[in-house]
Parts: C-alpha cells; sequence; structure tokens
C-alpha cells in the first residue's frame, strides 16, 4: 500500500540524472510516476557506479536509488507514431518532469505550448543546468561542472590544492529536489485555477542556495572565504572543525556565546577529568566568546585558539569514534563521528525509526537495503518503494490499462519499434 | 488566477535557525501567510551571526545570514515560556492551516504545545516537526548544527583527496538538503487535506532526508560492503574530471572544471587547447586508468587560459566545462543574472542588502521575494492588535511584563 499523499496524481519523467530524485520523491508521496524511456533504456541506467560493478540496463546504483517507486514504458520519441503515445500519456498526466538539452522538445514538436494544448492542467517542470535566458543555456553540465558553478567547489579542499567536489555528486540531487518542490507548489496554484504551467529549476542556483548566504560575505565585508581544508572556514577566526580520533576522525565545534558555551565548558570540564584541560580553558568566560568578540581578536585569542586545538587532537587521539559519540551526546557536547556508510548501515538511531527498506532488485529480485521514507507521517506513511523498473517492465498495463490499447496495438506498435 | 500560488494558506512559525525557517521561506515567498514567533528570551542564533550590515554586528536587526532566510514573512515577539504569552499563541492557532517546528522534542512538548494538544484544538491541523534526528529514538534530543549532522550523516566521509585527507563540503551542508524535503512533505499533507479535510503530524528527520542524497552508496554498502570514500574528483563516468588552474586574475587563483564524457569529447578538448592526440589516453579507459597522469597532462595544457574564455571555447566544441565560482564571481555570474537570480531588498534596518532569489521560475504564479525579514516584533502591532484584537494599552503592557519580547 502506497502513500495516499498525492493518490490519483500522475507524473511522466523523462529526466536523466539532473531531475531522477524529484519524480522519486512524487512517488514516494504516492503519486503515479511512469518513466518514459527509449527502447534501449533511459539515461539513468548508464549513471555509473553499478552493482557489484558490473554495468546493465538495470545495475547502476544511482538508477536503483532514484528510479525506485517508478514504472516504466518504452516510446521511440524519434517516430510520429512514438510522440503520439507520449501525448497520449501527458493527457492522462497532471505533471512532466524533464532535463533535456535546451529545445529538443521542441525540435521534435512537443514543447510546452504543444503539451498544454493537450492538456492545459499540465504542470511540465523543465531542469535547466543555467536556465535558459543567459549565455550558458545550451551549455553541457556534468555534475561537477555545475558545483562549481554554484560555487560550492571553490569553497572545498586545501589551500594550494585542486577544489572538491564529493565523490557522490550532489548537483543533480538539489535540482531534482527542488523540482518536486516547484511542482507541488505549482499543484497549489493550480487547484485555485484549474490551470497549468511551466515551471524551469537552475541548477546553478539550486548549488548556490547551499552556500549557507556566503554569497553575501563580499558584499558586506569586503572579502570572501576561500576553501579552508578541514577547517571551519570564516574571515574572523580559523576554527579546526575535522579532528582525528583512534578509528577515523571526529567533528567538533568549539563555540561560545549562548549556543556553544554550555558545550564548550562541558568539554572542558570533560578533559580536565583526563587531564587534557589548560587553566586558561577552565577560567574562560566562554559566554563571551562570540562572533562579535572575534572582530577584535588579540594574539593571545589566536594562541588560545591554536592551544584548545593542539589539546583537542590530543585528547581525541586516545579514544575511538563511537566512545567519543556516545560521552559526547551524554555530556551534550557540540561533537559528531565523521560516519561512513557502514556507520550509518549501523546506527541505533535509525535501526529504531525502522528507517531502511528491503527492495527487490529489478534485474533478480536481490533484496537491495536502501534509505527509507525522508519523513513521517502520522496519517499517510511512505512505505517501501516498488523496485526500479526494467525497461518497458509496464508496456502492457499502461497502455493497455490506462491507454485503452487493444494488446493487438501494442503488439503492432513493439514490432514496428515504437514501444 | 491568483498572483502567488500559495495565497490563503496560512502559516504558524516557531522554526528556528536553518531548516525551518528555510522551508516556511518556501511556502512564503509563493504567497502564503506566514507568522514566525520569536522571544529575546531564546533568540535565534541567526540574528546574531555574520554577515552583517557594515561587516559589523550592531543589533540583532542586522544579520544577512536571517535576513535571507526570513523573507516575505511577518515576526511577532511571544515569550513563549511564560503561560500567558502561549494562551496569545493559541488564538492564532484557528487561522493556522500549518504550525512548523524545529526545535528538540522536548521544546514543544514542555511548552504544552506539541501536536497532541495542537491537534486537539484544531484537527485537520498539519503540524511540521523538524529536528536533527527526529521525534523518536535514542538521539531524539541531540542538539546541534548542521555541520555535525553532515558529518553524521556520511557526506563528511564522501569529501576529501583520500581518506587520511578529508575535506568537508563547505557549511551546515544538511540546512540546505532538509528543507527540500520538508517543502514536499508540507505541501503534499496540505494537498491531501484540501481532498479528504484530515491534517496530521510530519516527523522530518533532518538526518533521514539527508541520507536520501547517499543512497546509492548505501545501497552499495548493503549489498557488496564497499564503503565510499572521498573521491578526489575522481569519476567512473568522466576522464578528464576535475578542477584545473587557470590564469589568476585580480591576483587571485581561478580555476575551471571540466568533464569529458567520450573520446570524441576528448578529441575536440585538445583541439580548443591547440595540443596533439597522445595515445596514453586516447580512450575513456586509459584516461581512467591513468587519471593522474591525465590531471598532470592536462595542467599546463589549461594553466594560461582565462577560465571564462576557456569556458565559453570548450562548451562552443560540446564539453562540459565552468569556471569554479567564487562569491564575488557569483555575483557577476552572467547565467545567474539573466535568471535574475540576485536580488536587493530594503531591510527596515539594515537597508538595501543582497538576498538569493528562487531557484526555480513558475511561468504563471512566480514566486517573489516579497519583504524583507521582519526586525524582531515588526508585526507585534498588526497582529496582536489587528488579528487578535488587543489594545494598544494591553500590548503596552505585555511587553512592559515581557510575555511580547
Amino acid at each position: 500500500m502506497g502513500c495516499e499523499l498525492l493518490d490519483g496524481l500522475r507524473v511522466i519523467d523523462l529526466t536523466d540524472d539532473k531531475g531522477s530524485l524529484g519524480g522519486k520523491i512524487l512517488a514516494d508521496l504516492g503519486a503515479d510516476v511512469i518513466r518514459v524511456e527509449p527502447l534501449t533504456g533511459g539515461p539513468t541506467r548508464n549513471v555509473a557506479p553499478f552493482l557489484d560493478g558490473s554495468p546493465g540496463p538495470c545495475t547502476s546504483l544511482f538508477f536503483l536509488a532514484y528510479d525506485a517507486g517508478k514504472r516504466s514504458v518504452t516510446a521511440n520519441l524519434d517516430s510520429p507514431d512514438g510522440r503520439a503515445l507520449l501525448l497520449d500519456l501527458i493527457a492522462k498526466s497532471d505533471f512532466v518532469l524533464e532535463s533535456f538539452p535546451a529545445g529538443y522538445l521542441n525540435s521534435i514538436d512537443l514543447g510546452y505550448e504543444t503539451l498544454a494544448q493537450r492538456n492545459p492542467a499540465l504542470i511540465q517542470v523543465s531542469i535547466s543546468p543555467f536556465g535558459e535566458d543567459g549565455p550558458g543555456r545550451g551549455y553541457r553540465a556534468a555534475d561537477i561542472v555545475t558545483w562549481a558553478a554554484g560555487g560550492a567547489m571553490f569553497l572545498m579542499g586545501e589551500p594550494g590544492r585542486p577544489p572538491l567536489e564529493m565523490s557522490i555528486p550532489q548537483a543533480r540531487l538539489h535540482s531534482g529536489s527542488e523540482a518536486a518542490v516547484a511542482a507541488l507548489i505549482a499543484l497549489q496554484a493550480r487547484r485555485a485555477s484549474g490551470i497549468g504551467q511551466r515551471i524551469v529549476v537552475d541548477m546553478q542556483a539550486c548549488v548556490v542556495w547551499t552556500l549557507m548566504n556566503e554569497q553575501a560575505m563580499p558584499i558586506m565585508h569586503g572579502d570572501y572565504l576561500r576553501r579552508e581544508g578541514a577547517y571551519l572556514g570564516s574571515k574572523v577566526l580559523r576554527r579546526k572543525l575535522v579532528f582525528k580520533c583512534r578509528d577515523g576522525f571526529v567533528v567538533m565545534m568549539i563555540a561560545g556565546g549562548t549556543t556553544g558555551a554550555g558545550s564548550t565548558t562541558r568539554m572542558v570540564q570533560w578533559m580536565e577529568e583526563r587531564g587534557f584541560a589548560a587553566d586558561w580553558m577552565k577560567s574562560t568566560n566562554w559566554l563571551g566568546w562570540t562572533p562579535a568578540m572575534f572582530m577584535a581578536l588579540n594574539q593571545r585569542d589566536l594562541d588560545e585558539n591554536a592551544d584548545m586545538e593542539d589539546r583537542l587532537q590530543r585528547f581525541f587521539l586516545t579514544m575511538d569514534k563511537r566512545e567519543i559519540f556516545s560521552e559526547g551526546v551524554r555530556r551534550r557536547i557540540l561533537l559528531a563521528p565523521v560516519a561512513t556508510v557502514s556507520d550509518i548501515a549501523h546506527d541505533e538511531q535509525l535501526d529504531s525509526r525502522r528507517f531502511f527498506v528491503d527492495v527487490p532488485a529489478p534485474a533478480n529480485g536481490r533484496s537491495l537495503r536502501m534509505p527509507g521514507a525522508f519523513a513521517k507521517f502520522s496519517r499517510t506513511p511512505i512505505g517501501a518503494p516498488r523496485p526500479a523498473p526494467r525497461i518497458g517492465e509496464h508496456n502492457d498495463e499502461v497502455y493497455c490499462g490506462l491507454l485503452g490499447l487493444s494488446a493487438e496495438k501494442v503488439e503492432s506498435l513493439r514490432a514496428q519499434g515504437i514501444v | 488566477m491568483a498572483r502567488f500560488a500559495l495565497e490563503g494558506t496560512h502559516v504558524l512559525d516557531f522554526t528556528w535557525v536553518g531548516v525551518g525557517p528555510i522551508t516556511t521561506k518556501y511556502l512564503a515567498d509563493n504567497g502564503a501567510d506566514v507568522i514566525r514567533i520569536e522571544s529575546a528570551h531564546h533568540i535565534d542564533i541567526l540574528r546574531v551571526a555574520p554577515p552583517w550590515k557594515d561587516g559589523q554586528p550592531s543589533s540583532i536587526n542586522s544579520s544577512q545570514f536571517f535576513a535571507s532566510y526570513n523573507t516575505s514573512k511577518k515576526g511577532i515577539t511571544l515569550d513563549l515560556a511564560k503561560p500567558e504569552a502561549r494562551a496569545l499563541a493559541l488564538r492564532l492557532l484557528p487561522w493556522a492551516d500549518v504550525v512548523a517546528e524545529s526545535f528538540t522534542p522536548h521544546v514543544m512538548h514542555n511548552l504544552e504545545l506539541d501536536y497532541p494538544i495542537l491537534s486537539a484544538l484544531k484537527p485537520d491541523l498539519v503540524m511540521l516537526s523538524t529536528c536533527l534526528q527526529g521525534q523518536t529514538g535514542p538521539r531524539a534530543e541531540f542538539a546541534g548544527f548542521g555541520q555535525l549532522l553532515s558529518a553524521i550523516s556520511g557526506f563528511y566521509s564522501i569529501s576529501g583527496y583520500a581518506n587520511d585527507e578529508l575535506c568537508p563540503p563547505y557549511g551546515a551542508y544538511t540546512d540546505y538538503v532538509a528543507p527540500r524535503f520538508a517543502a514536499c512533505a508540507v505541501l503534499a499533507a496540505l494537498e491531501y487535506r484540501r481532498n479528504t479535510g484530515k491534517g496530521q503530524h510530519i516527523d522530518l528527520a533532518q538526518y533521514e532526508a539527508g541520507l536520501q542524497f547517499m543512497s546509492p552508496a548505501i545501497i552499495d554498502y548493503f549489498a557488496t560492503g564497499r564503503v565510499a570514500g572521498p573521491g578526489d574528483n575522481r569519476s567512473e563516468r568522466y576522464a578528464p574530471h576535475g578542477a584545473y588552474r587557470c590564469r589568476d586574475e585580480d591576483g587571485n587563483e581561478r580555476w575551471i572544471a571540466i568533464a569529458v564524457a567520450d573520446d570524441a569529447g576528448w578529441r575536440v578538448m585538445l583541439t580548443v587547447l591547440g595540443a596533439a592526440p597522445d595515445d596514453r589516453f586516447a580512450s575513456i579507459q586509459s584516461r581512467i586508468e591513468r587519471r593522474d597522469e591525465l590531471d598532470r597532462f592536462m595542467d599546463p595544457l589549461v594553466r594560461d587560459h582565462p577560465a571564462d574564455d576557456l569556458t565559453v571555447a570548450l562548451q562552443a566544441a560540446g564539453v562540459s566545462a565552468y569556471p569554479i565560482q567564487s562569491c564575488i564571481d557569483l555575483h557577476r555570474d552572467d547565467n545567474l543574472r539573466a535568471f535574475d537570480f540576485w536580488h536587493w531588498l530594503e531591510h527596515q534596518e539594515m537597508g538595501p542588502s543582497p538576498y538569493e532569489g528562487l531557484q526555480h521560475r513558475m511561468s504563471a504564479t512566480p514566486g517573489e521575494l516579497r519583504s524583507a525579514a521582519p526586525v524582531m516584533g515588526q508585526h507585534n502591532e498588526e497582529i496582536l492588535g489587528g488579528m487578535l484584537g488587543l489594545s494598544r494599552a494591553e500590548i503596552e503592557r505585555l511587553q512592559r511584563d515581557e510575555i511580547v519580547f
């Protein structure tokens, strides 16, 4: 039994990796999401890396994660009959999600005007790397390129070494989830008007939004951050954020003021118990240690900060992640382990909330465990998604069941290479 | 057609800091009436965090960090620790379609403003509760910042040059993941409520929302035991794939990100860079296998080009590339400008300051930064007087008693 929140709404998902998560979210919420793919399979099936390192139409980890919950039909959009099928599907749908290169849909006579003529209530969400009005409207954009364009890459990495992206590309997940937000906002507008609209999601802007408002620093403070490695970047006081411990890394936020003074005081107490605290740390008024104070730091402040980092590092090296975290939680200290996926997989917090779900793999039914609901709804819970679909797995059920084509008709379309 | 998509939707907003306010901002910028409830006794820490007007923390109304996430909202002050303040908040409940809060779970419970109490008074209420790790479980009460949660959620472990050379993503990363899911949750619950008349409680753990962005690695781990690590910009899809240093400009480093998917793209890129074909790198497989050698080959070819010019040339040839933009560069970026991304709003105390705009544009009912963020208690009179009918004298009394505070 799926979630009932978006019961009765249908989504045609034509996206590549830039939008796939959007359809996944709508499917989680109960919409009927149908992927319309080329006969050889859609682009998300080719996104490396692959399960067991073996490429195949149903083994992309990205595909398994973000096309779960969807149905799949095939349609050859190079043929007029294939395009007519897509139009028939769109006539019976509420949303179209797409991320084709600019102009592609117009070039095959499936531009928004055509679609809206057929279905005025249609909400079309187009995901574009750089928007549709600037010099970059036709630009190619691998994920690392939009991560760079949006300013996130500039702030990640060691000074003097290349800027970085995460090893699981992230920009496309921001644009995909933003597409779902936009679709649902437009749905509320449609309730009043009965009329759909077209939405453009700008991937570059989605990445800028992750910068914690750092954008305003050059204008308001006259300077801007550079990448700071494992330090907490700040124009006023550069503080070490990531520390080594016995079996990995931990993160400690050394903070003062109303939000951090309690945590830091308790940290100093813990260090004192183990013989790692300096006298100055015990006598410091952490409540007064605020961003405003950082505006006028003297050499002693900087020396003390360095001493604190040094002592914290030696202290953390005496323990492992688990001990540090459980003690940190008990003492209410602003620290956390740098968890690996292995730590996450065995986390008691997620276990107690029954977060992970088991979903059969599309190719062979092998059980795959994956993240479950992104939110817990008291009345309409999100369940485990249906497995990511095999190519054209739902051709018969959609073309016959939804469009009312006869089995013979579908067979003939198949013979002509249209589905 | 209404000017804004969410006109007529009413939100009583008890959230603070990042995830909660960013979520309700989606609603406010799209026309919902959002009333934020704050108190000087429990100040939103973003009000004292930089960037500040003129680079100086002059008052609790001069933080652009706070202002950015609270556009289009109204703000009142109520010290909810006091029963009379809670009674006033409850008088706004009949008006609200949505209540949002982002404290650790005990806070609303102790204030007697949790879902069981509010839904008894208003059965069709949609209530969003979002905290770091969820309303239940052994770490439900864990309080902290998005930097910590980003480490807990695995993002730090996939960021860096090597396993012992981690370089985390900038800032409170999960604070910018969770609101996308939280907004979807609230909007879907509103849709359901409009269809059925039924409200409900949403427990959104920012941890569980964040992990949606880690899914491929989590599936991989459970299936094969492989633990994802930092990638050093390596890719199994593209080669070259990474950051390459360009010519310095104005004394600052400039870099370009380049990703080449196939052999045709590789040959085109060599032509643009004026380099001869090299047998070592002819196939995508050989380029992926010889990644370090490839980067050493690339570095001098790229080094003397201005990043902007090289981007134009590579993109004209169909190669995926873009300058690695700093925050200054972003304000000059032609594509962001063409998207009309940057906005200057007039704030009551800060005057004009720079705001990020919306990340999407709607053709018929586009959202908009409808007003700058409220200064502390800016709408006390309008809401408490206008909506609740309190007299001016009564409001002054409540201010003196630090109930409206």
